[in-house]
């Protein structure tokens, strides 16, 4: 269940726009027509299409991390220059070092990167950073490891390893503790099982009949969309005003989905479209990330599936945004200091275990959302994703309708390019 | 999102008089378990569907109790062997003593 967000006040912000051009409703037919229906379809142009101040989801974590970079901020420490002089050999408890590399509280702990021998070694290491099992045979000194865990960007400025003291999630006795661990370090990790060892673990594979409503919940979204569709809003009219045959005119849409609005100055999402185009045409307000909203976006790419994504880009402006959509997915956020390509591309942590969690290249990622999720028991939609993903690492969520989600988004489906819409999909 | 209020049905629509014939439920339920707590540390009272029960033209023919292990959005498959047209009966029931109810219809040929 989704809660409602916000007061119904900032409902009312959402005014309704000049109707651009008239008779625009509808009839999406080759790839250029559908780029000009899209910038002439009525949309409501002011007001936000989610709740401001954006407050993150119940039973997420509440920290704050307005202290670290988000996509939308810059506020990281500054990077350290130079390694920390010890004043004399560390001391610390192995057998407390030992607990903290696999705290999942932290961060995920060591434990989510690296192989370390003996250390919860039933419990899902993973493997996006080297195998430390044997790391004290390394001959490394405590000045070295001490600073490769406080800060390893003053060896590898190239690194995607957290920079865990100066973000402070260890502080320097408990990173003291994890040094003593490290250096009992010796001999190669044994596994129970294949699962155990993320080298041999199988990658996992979605199988399942996205499309039977018995095995996907997530296509419940569809009756309740096609019920929406039809009900008509405080302007008297519905969806199937102008849309009465939404099987053949929306047959492609969604594929093309998302596009640069000029009206707005930004990128615009399924999701956020139908927000300010059911704003502009039936007066019904479905902020992005609300029950009809997700239905209604499910539905739309539901229409579109099989349809290969494909962006219109030819315009300057939507050439720009798939440049600042790629520059966001290099960008270092939240505490732990990771971009997106950090952990989804492939020559870094991509196709990789994070602890027991499969790391998925860019491509593969946008042709099934929105899409049920088994662990949560809902539909997320794309946007709904980055922001789990944000606060994952730290970072400060943004409202689902910022414009650097949009970009971000903009990029991926471009990365996705080719890829046939399959939604709702089904996920852990 | 969370999911519509009316239980999914699969069965065939008509059958050999005799035949044994598979039947899927699924219905939305979260089925709140009464073990877990809110932020506060408040225990979530327990709810869930605690019996299901299928009846064809009025007769008994599969019926279970669920209990709190039971994951949300329970999904029930079993067989049921048809003699003569009619109508599947189900329903589910909550801890708070609603009942949700589908039918079906089935057509037998000889």
């Amino acid at each position: 269940m989704q809660p409602m967000k916000g007061p119904i006040a900032v409902l009312r912000r959402l005014s309704v726009a000049a109707f651009a051009v008239a008779g625009a409703c509808g009839m999406v037919t080759d790839s250029n027509g559908a780029e000009r229906v899209k910038t002439s379809a009525p949309i409501a142009i002011e007001g936000d299409a989610s709740p401001r101040p954006w407050t993150r989801y119940p039973g997420w974590t509440t920290r704050n991390f307005s202290g670290f970079n988000s996509l939308a901020s810059t506020a990281s420490p500054p990077v350290a220059l130079q390694p920390r002089k010890l004043d004399g050999p560390i001391v610390g408890d192995p057998a407390i070092g030992r607990q903290l590399v696999a705290d999942r509280r932290r961060g995920g702990s060591c434990l989510a990167c690296h192989i370390m021998g003996t250390a919860g070694n039933a419990d899902l290491p993973g493997n996006v950073g080297p195998d430390l099992s044997e790391i004290g045979n390394a001959g490394r000194d405590d000045e070295w490891l001490f600073n490769y865990v406080f800060d390893p960007r003053v060896y590898n400025p190239e690194t995607i390893m957290p920079p865990w003291g100066t973000h402070g999630v260890f502080n320097d006795s408990e990173i003291g503790h994890i040094v003593a661990f490290l250096k009992t370090l010796k001999e190669p990790a044994r596994f129970a099982s294949a699962l155990d060892d993320p080298r041999k673990r199988p990658t996992p594979e979605e199988k399942r009949d996205n499309l039977d409503p018995l095995v996907n919940p997530g296509m419940w979204a569809v009756e309740k969309a096609q019920e929406l569709w039809k009900t008509p809003g405080p302007n008297g009219s519905s969806c199937v005003s102008c849309h009465a045959n939404p099987e053949a005119e929306l047959k492609t849409w969604a594929a093309s989905m998302p596009y640069w609005e000029p009206r707005l100055h930004k990128v615009l999402g399924v999701e956020e479209f139908v927000t300010r185009h059911a704003k502009a045409t039936t007066g019904q307000v479905f902020l992005m990330q609300s029950d009809e909203n997700t239905a209604l976006a499910v539905y739309l790419r539901y229409l579109a599936n099989g349809t290969p994504i494909h962006l219109d880009q030819t315009s300057a402006e939507a050439r720009e945004a798939y440049s600042r959509g790629m520059a966001l997915t290099t960008r270092k956020i939240g505490q732990l200091n990771v971009s997106c390509a950090d952990c989804h591309s492939p020559d870094k942590g991509g196709l990789k275990w994070v602890r027991g969690q499969w790391l998925g290249q860019l491509r593969g990622q946008l042709d099934h959302f929105p899409t049920w999720r088994t662990s949560q028991q809902s539909v997320w939609d794309i946007r709904k994703r980055f922001q789990w993903c944000n606060v994952a690492i730290g970072a400060d969520d943004l409202p689902p309708d910022a414009k650097e989600y949009g970009d971000l988004e903009f990029y991926l489906a471009a990365q996705n390019d080719g890829l046939k819409l399959n939604v709702p999909g089904i996920r852990h | 999102m969370d999911m519509a209020e009316q239980p999914r049905i699969k069965l065939p629509g008509q059958a050999r008089k005799g035949e044994i014939i598979e039947i899927k439920t699924l219905v939305s339920h979260a089925m709140e378990n009464g073990l877990r707590r809110d932020q506060n540390g408040v225990t979530i009272p327990r709810k869930i569907i605690n019996r299901f029960v299928c009846e064809f033209n009025g007769q008994l023919v599969f019926s279970c109790d669920l209990d709190t292990a039971v994951a949300a959005n329970p999904y029930l498959q079993f067989f049921a062997k048809v003699e003569e047209d009619g109508t599947f009966r189900f329903s589910w029931t909550d801890d708070d003593g609603s009942t949700l109810t589908a039918e079906e219809k089935i057509i037998v040929t000889a």
